[in-house]
């Protein structure tokens, strides 16, 4: 079977190579759009069609808190701040279903795809840094997006009323959103293990965020509390939000805006470093 | 070759090293690949082969020296040369949450390949998965796991295909089929270099052979120079009864007899005068039954350079450690 290849087959080889080569290089000038978008369509499909698990089961868990809470509480604590109780409680338990599925999606898929190896797959195509990162970022908060927006919907449908300022509310949320999808990623990037992933929400996310005024307005806690909490930066996010849902805040809204754009640049630079470097990625 | 040589090569290498911690996993590898060349690579396992490739196709960063194809950086001109680059790696890989022909079609897609393009139909049917296009990867047998990862490899088109253990627990149908599907994509202008631990595989479809080992590039060579100048032909004479012991001492003494026991002799034919040693064992009261000549393959051959290498390394680390010794 092996061939020996006289020099004519060889100069034919050489010219087909090179006119291959040549349309390459020219379509490499273009920006990779299409790519971009096929890893943000993998990953919208990759939660879509798991969506019992990625969509109805958090919305379903965030609504029982508003039922037990809302119902349970709502009746004695009636009002904060000249808020009804369940008005007050709709921004927080949004904010809990953003903050927690947007990490949660990120941080999951980029980390399967690299314990099943598919994560090659990406690493030797032609996207960039930024585009890997735009991928699995924006279908997360996509993810988180249609969660929180069942919550407040269902939430109204409930008797809430949480409408102040929508798109304001919208910005918040999708900040939230990316804040906590990028956070995700750092975390999918150093783990070694499952375990990894979940020492993030279990022991920094989830207890900031029930510390962070989910329930509760900060001015009901007794001093030195009242100021230990202001140390969260999920305070300002829930307080930016409870603002822009019921006009309401225990800190000024746009310290919430601050925290968040901040955070959005120092974690995207921090992904973006690392999928450059390759570190524990491509080594 | 010499027409080709002149011409910019298609990969170009030099000085590449990856280092992790104590370990130099590639050291200082200097390589060009030819257009349209099928090249082997070749080393024991922990040779360096797969970091080597990675450090190509991005799999690996933070190495030294420089990469180009076709001329791009391949650190610098990412873009470009991965869209150059075709990588089955090796160890198998599996996307759970899509069916066969989505997989293709969304690596195809990080690539500009739109999903309904007939590529990747054709692609599939190329490599009997057509009729698994709708079943979940997660339950592909070994080979067609291995199928799927040629055909994620081939959607875009490379010019520059990497096949890193590509038959590797796979069967010997897939394996011919691949071999076949290897020379056809290089008369059409793609250049395949390829690992393999069958080395029959190498001397099947390989041009030219580069021999790694503990990270360093030992050998490169046509595959025709590689038996040539390594490849001992040997004969070997069997006798149908013994030859006394003074005979046998005197067969040792010639020059090109490898070995004489009682019942059979050794040569090797390019040393030894058969003429001689043969009359030798003619004019003794033994009978020759059987004379068969040997060309060494290509694995004997690997052996044998990696022997030579090992103890090379370990004659320099005595050199250097009697260097020290006197400092």
């Amino acid at each position: 079977m092996t061939q020996e290849i006289d020099a004519a087959t060889r100069a034919a080889i050489e010219k087909a190579a090179q006119r291959r080569i040549q349309a390459i290089v020219e379509e490499a000038g273009n920006p990779n759009h299409f790519g971009a978008w096929t890893l943000f369509k993998r990953e919208f499909l990759r939660f879509w069609r798991m969506s019992r698990q990625t969509i109805l089961s958090p919305v379903i868990t965030t609504l029982l808190y508003f039922l037990v809470f809302g119902y349970s509480l709502g009746g004695r604590l009636r009002d904060i701040d000249g808020v009804p109780y369940i008005d007050f409680l709709v921004p927080g338990l949004v904010m809990l279903g953003v903050i927690s599925n947007a990490f949660m999606n990120s941080s999951f898929s980029l980390f399967i795809s690299k314990i099943h190896g598919v994560l090659v797959d990406l690493l030797v195509s032609p996207l960039s840094y930024f585009q890997i990162m735009f991928g699995y970022v924006a279908s997360s908060i996509l993810r988180a997006m249609i969660i929180g927006g069942a919550i407040w919907g269902v939430a109204a449908l409930m008797g809430a009323s949480a409408w102040f300022n929508i798109p304001l509310s919208l910005l918040m949320l999708v900040l939230t959103a990316l804040v906590f999808a990028l956070l995700g990623l750092i975390v999918a990037i150093l783990a070694e293990d499952f375990d990894h992933i979940n020492l993030v929400p279990s022991f920094l996310i989830t207890p900031l965020t029930f510390l962070g005024g989910v329930f509760y307005s900060i001015k009901m806690l007794p001093s030195p509390w009242d100021t230990v909490s202001r140390f969260n930066p999920i305070l300002y996010m829930v307080n930016g939000l409870r603002y822009a849902m019921t006009g309401h805040s225990d800190v000024p809204y746009w310290q919430g805006l601050v925290c968040l754009v901040a955070l959005s640049f120092i974690l995207g630079a921090i992904v973006l470093w690392l999928l450059r470097t390759g570190y524990k990625l491509r080594d | 070759m010499s027409t080709a040589s002149k011409k910019a090569p298609l990969l170009h290498a030099r000085g590449v090293t990856k280092r992790y911690k104590s370990l130099t996993a590639v050291d200082h590898v200097d390589l060009d690949i030819e257009t349209g060349e099928i090249f082997a690579l070749l080393g024991p396992n922990g040779a360096g082969k797969t970091t080597f490739i990675g450090c190509v196709a991005g799999l690996v960063a933070g190495f030294g020296g420089s990469i180009s194809i076709a001329g791009f950086d391949v650190v610098r001109d990412y873009q470009v040369t991965r869209r150059l680059i075709g990588l089955v790696p090796q160890e198998l890989n599996q996307d759970v949450f899509f069916n066969v022909r989505d997989v293709v079609a969304i690596q195809g897609g990080y690539f500009g390949v739109r999903p309904d393009d007939p590529r990747i139909d054709a692609l599939l049917e190329s490599f009997s998965l057509g009729d698994k296009r709708d079943a979940n990867t997660r339950w592909l047998s070994g080979g067609m796991k291995r199928r799927l990862m040629i055909c994620k490899a081939l959607v875009h088109d490379p010019v520059l295909l990497f096949l890193d253990e590509p038959t590797a627990g796979v069967d010997v149908e897939l394996r011919e089929e691949l071999w076949e599907y290897v020379l056809n994509l290089r008369a059409r202008g793609t250049t395949i270099v390829l690992t393999t631990h069958y080395l029959e595989e190498a001397e099947r479809l390989a041009d030219r052979i580069g021999i790694l080992h503990k990270g360093r590039l030992r050998r490169v060579d046509s595959r025709a120079d590689l038996l040539e100048s390594f490849g001992r032909s040997v004969i070997e004479v069997a006798l149908s009864s013994p030859m006394t012991t003074p005979t046998r001492e005197k067969l040792r003494a010639l020059p090109g007899v490898l070995d004489a026991t009682d019942l059979s002799v050794t040569i090797d034919a390019l040393v030894g005068d058969a003429n001689a040693i043969l009359e030798v064992i003619i004019a003794s009261s033994a009978r020759i039954d059987t004379v068969r000549t040997h060309r060494s393959s290509l694995e004997e051959i690997f052996r044998d350079i990696i022997t030579q290498e090992d103890a090379m390394d370990a004659s320099h680390k005595e050199a250097d450690a009697e260097g020290e010794g006197r400092a």
